[in-house]
C-alpha cells in the first residue's frame, strides 16, 4: 500500500518534471509594426516581409464569413505582385526568381502559396488559388472563442543585372494597405548591416552607399 | 564701381565691421564643430564592429546584448551554455564563431575571456584587423593581451604581473592565481582598447575553486593541478559569428531566435547599432536645433548691426541720392556689403575651425574615442555655407528699403 504512494508520487514528480521541461516561448506579434529582412549578396537580393494580418486585412480570426475569406484573398494576390509591395529602381534590372506567399497563424499552419516561376506572373491563374484557399478553410479545426494571431509572410528572391544601381526601395505598400503601420527593417549586404524604421509618411529607404 | 564703393564704405568701418565678421564667425564655426562632433561621433560608434555577421547572446533587446557584447557596457542577463555554442557552430550556414566570456575586471577595466580566433575575426573601421604592438597573443594559461588604453592607462608593459578581480567592482581577487601581461594590442579606437584579454581556459581556471558567485572557504586547488584539468568552458557571454551567405543571415537568426532548448537572441550588429542611434538621435537632433537657431541668431545680428550703422550713415546715403545713385544702387550697396561680410566670415570661420580641429583632435580620440575627421569640407557644408550668404543678402534687403527710405525723407537737410 504504501509502496503504491510512494510510486504515484515518483510518478507525479516524474510528469510535472516532464511538463516543465517542454519549453514554452512564443514569438512577438505587434499590431502595426511589420517587419523587414533585406538581404544583397553578389547579384542576388532576397526581400521577407512579416506582417500582421491586422495591418493587411485588419482582423487576424480565421477567415470565415464569405466577406473576410474574400478580402484574404485580395491581399494574397495584391502580394502576388510584388509592385503592389514595393519598387527597385529600373536600372537595376532585377528578375523576380522566386516568390512565396503565405499566411503564418499563431498555432503554426501555414497556408502556404506557392509560386515558383514568377516570370509567367501575367498568366498564373487567380481563380486556382482562390479555390485552393477555400479549400484550406473547409478542413480547418474550430478555433472559437481562442486568441489567435496571423500573419503574412512574402519572400522575394530576385537576381539582379546591377545590383549596385539599387540606391531606394519605394514601398507602396503603404497605399496598398491603408491598415498598414510601420516598416521595421533589417538590411544587410556585403558592406555590412543596418537598420530602417519606415512608415508612410517617407515610404522609402535610401539604399546609396549601402550596397 | 559699386563694388569699389562698397569696399572702400566697409574700410571706412573697420572696427564694427571687424567685430560683425568676427561674430558671425564665431556662430558658423559653432554651427560647424557640432555638425562635425555629430558626423564624427556617428561614423566612430558605427565604425566599432564591421564583417562580424551575428551576435548571439541570452534573450534580451538587441541593444542591450550589443552595448554589453561590443561597448562593454551594462551587463549580460544570462549566460549561453557550451552546448548551445556547439549547436551554432555546428550550423551549415556558420562560418565561423568566435566566444566571448565576460564579468570580471582588472583595476575598473572589463576582463574578456575568448580564444586566439577572436584577433583574426574582429574588424573595425571598415574591416581593419587588430594588430599587435609589442609581445604575442596568450600562448600560456596566465597569459593576458592588454587593449592599448589599459596598458598605457595603468603603465603595464610586457610581463607586467596582475590579478583579475572577480566581478566588476569588487573586492574579492583571484589572487592565487596571478596573470602575466604577454602581448599589448594596437590603438583602435574601438572599446578593445580597455579591455584586458585572457583565454576562456583561463577564465576558467580562476573559476575553479569558486561556486555560486563565491570562493569555497579552504578550498584551493594548486596550480599546476589546474593546468591538467580540462579548461572546456560551461558556459559564454555571447559570441560573435559570421555567416558564409549574407543571404543566410535571417534564416539562422531566426533559427538561433527560436532555439528551444535556450533563449538565445541573435542580432545584426550594423542593425542593432542604428537602433540605437535612432535613440541616440533624440540629442543629435537637438544639437542640430542647436546650430540652427545659431545660425539664425547669427543673421539677426548682422541684419541688426548693419540697421545700427544706418543712423550713423544718413548722411552717407544722402549724398549718394544727391549724386544721382537710384534706389537700386543703395540696395546694391548693402547688398554686397552683406555679401563681403558673410563671405568673410564663411571663410575666416572655416580657417579657425580647421585651425581648433587640429589641435583638439587628439585631445577629443583619447577622453572620448571620437576620432573627429580633419577633412575638406562636405558638399553640405559648401551647401550651408551658399545658403547662409543668400540669406544674409535677403535679410540685409530690410536694412537698405530703410535706407532708401531715410534717404528720400532725410534730403540734404539732415540732423544728426
Amino acid at each position: 500500500m504504501r509502496k503504491s504512494i510512494y510510486y504515484s508520487l515518483i510518478l507525479s514528480a516524474m510528469i510535472s518534471v516532464a511538463a516543465a521541461e517542454e519549453t514554452r516561448q512564443v514569438d512577438k506579434h505587434e499590431h502595426g509594426v511589420g517587419e523587414l529582412n533585406i538581404a544583397i549578396e553578389g547579384s542576388s537580393i532576397n526581400l521577407e516581409f512579416m506582417i500582421p494580418g491586422a495591418d493587411i486585412v485588419g482582423f487576424e480570426y480565421k477567415a470565415k464569413s464569405d466577406e473576410d475569406i474574400s478580402l484574404v484573398n485580395t491581399a494574397l494576390t495584391k502580394f502576388d505582385d510584388f509592385s503592389n509591395i514595393f519598387t527597385i529602381p529600373n536600372a537595376a534590372n532585377c528578375n523576380l526568381v522566386e516568390a512565396e506567399i503565405a499566411i503564418n497563424q499563431g498555432d503554426d499552419h501555414d497556408d502556404e502559396h506557392d509560386h515558383e516561376e514568377h516570370e509567367e506572373h501575367e498568366e498564373h491563374d487567380e481563380h486556382d488559388e482562390h479555390d485552393e484557399h477555400d479549400e484550406h478553410d473547409e478542413h480547418e479545426h474550430e478555433e472559437h472563442g481562442e486568441e489567435t494571431h496571423n500573419e503574412f509572410v512574402a519572400h522575394y528572391s530576385f537576381t539582379c543585372g546591377n545590383v549596385k544601381e539599387i540606391d531606394r526601395i519605394n514601398f507602396t505598400y503603404f497605399t496598398t494597405f491603408p491598415n498598414s503601420g510601420e516598416l521595421e527593417i533589417q538590411f544587410v549586404s556585403e558592406m555590412g548591416s543596418t537598420s530602417f524604421e519606415v512608415e508612410g509618411d517617407e515610404p522609402f529607404i535610401n539604399l546609396k552607399g549601402k550596397i | 564701381m559699386l563694388l569699389k564703393l562698397t569696399l572702400n564704405s566697409l574700410y571706412a568701418r573697420f572696427l564694427t565691421v571687424c567685430m560683425t565678421v568676427f561674430a558671425i564667425s564665431l556662430s558658423l564655426m559653432l554651427y560647424m564643430s557640432v555638425e562635425k562632433l555629430r558626423t564624427s561621433a556617428y561614423t566612430s560608434f558605427t565604425d566599432t564592429i564591421s564583417q562580424t555577421d551575428l551576435i548571439v547572446g541570452s534573450r534580451a533587446s538587441s541593444v542591450q546584448l550589443l552595448l554589453y557584447s561590443v561597448f562593454r557596457i551594462g551587463n549580460a542577463t544570462n549566460n549561453i551554455t557550451w552546448e548551445s555554442y556547439l549547436d551554432i557552430i555546428d550550423r551549415d550556414e556558420v562560418d565561423w564563431a568566435v566566444p566571448i566570456s565576460l564579468g570580471d575586471s582588472h583595476k575598473g577595466f572589463r576582463v574578456m575571456g575568448t580564444n586566439k580566433e577572436f584577433f583574426n575575426r574582429y574588424k573595425f573601421r571598415g574591416g581593419q584587423p587588430i594588430e599587435i604592438e609589442k609581445g604575442f597573443l596568450f600562448e600560456d594559461l596566465y597569459d593576458v593581451v592588454l587593449g592599448s588604453g589599459v596598458a598605457e592607462k595603468l603603465g603595464y608593459d610586457i610581463s607586467t604581473p596582475l590579478i583579475v578581480s572577480h566581478g566588476l567592482e569588487s573586492f574579492t581577487k583571484h589572487d592565487d592565481q596571478p596573470f602575466r601581461v604577454s602581448g599589448i594590442l594596437q590603438k583602435t579606437g574601438t572599446p578593445v582598447d580597455n579591455t584586458v584579454i585572457v583565454s576562456l581556459a583561463a577564465i576558467e581556471a580562476i573559476h575553479v575553486d569558486w561556486s555560486t558567485g563565491a570562493k569555497i572557504p579552504g578550498q584551493q586547488t594548486p596550480i599546476e593541478e589546474i593546468r591538467q584539468m580540462d579548461l572546456t568552458p560551461k558556459n559564454i557571454t555571447a559570441a560573435l559569428v559570421g555567416v558564409k551567405s549574407k543571404l543566410s543571415i535571417f534564416y539562422l537568426q531566426r533559427w538561433i531566435n527560436d532555439y528551444p532548448e535556450e533563449a538565445l537572441t541573435a542580432i545584426l550588429p550594423g542593425a542593432a547599432l542604428q537602433e540605437l542611434w535612432r535613440v541616440v538621435g533624440v540629442v543629435e537632433n537637438l544639437l542640430l536645433g542647436i546650430s540652427v537657431v545659431v545660425i539664425f541668431t547669427t543673421l539677426i545680428g548682422m541684419t541688426a548691426i548693419i540697421f545700427s550703422s544706418l543712423n550713423e550713415r544718413r548722411r552717407e546715403m544722402a549724398i549718394w541720392r544727391a549724386m544721382g545713385a537710384t534706389p537700386r544702387t543703395i540696395i546694391g550697396l548693402l547688398m554686397l556689403e552683406a555679401f563681403f561680410i558673410s563671405m568673410l566670415s564663411v571663410i575666416i570661420s572655416t580657417v579657425l575651425l580647421f585651425f581648433s580641429l587640429a589641435i583638439l583632435q587628439p585631445w577629443i580620440d583619447n577622453n572620448y574615442g571620437i576620432l573627429v575627421s580633419v577633412e575638406m569640407l562636405s558638399i553640405k557644408d559648401m551647401y550651408v555655407f551658399i545658403m547662409f550668404i543668400i540669406a544674409a543678402m535677403v535679410v540685409s534687403l530690410l536694412p537698405a528699403a530703410r535706407a532708401y527710405w531715410f534717404s528720400i525723407n532725410d534730403g540734404m537737410t539732415i540732423k544728426i
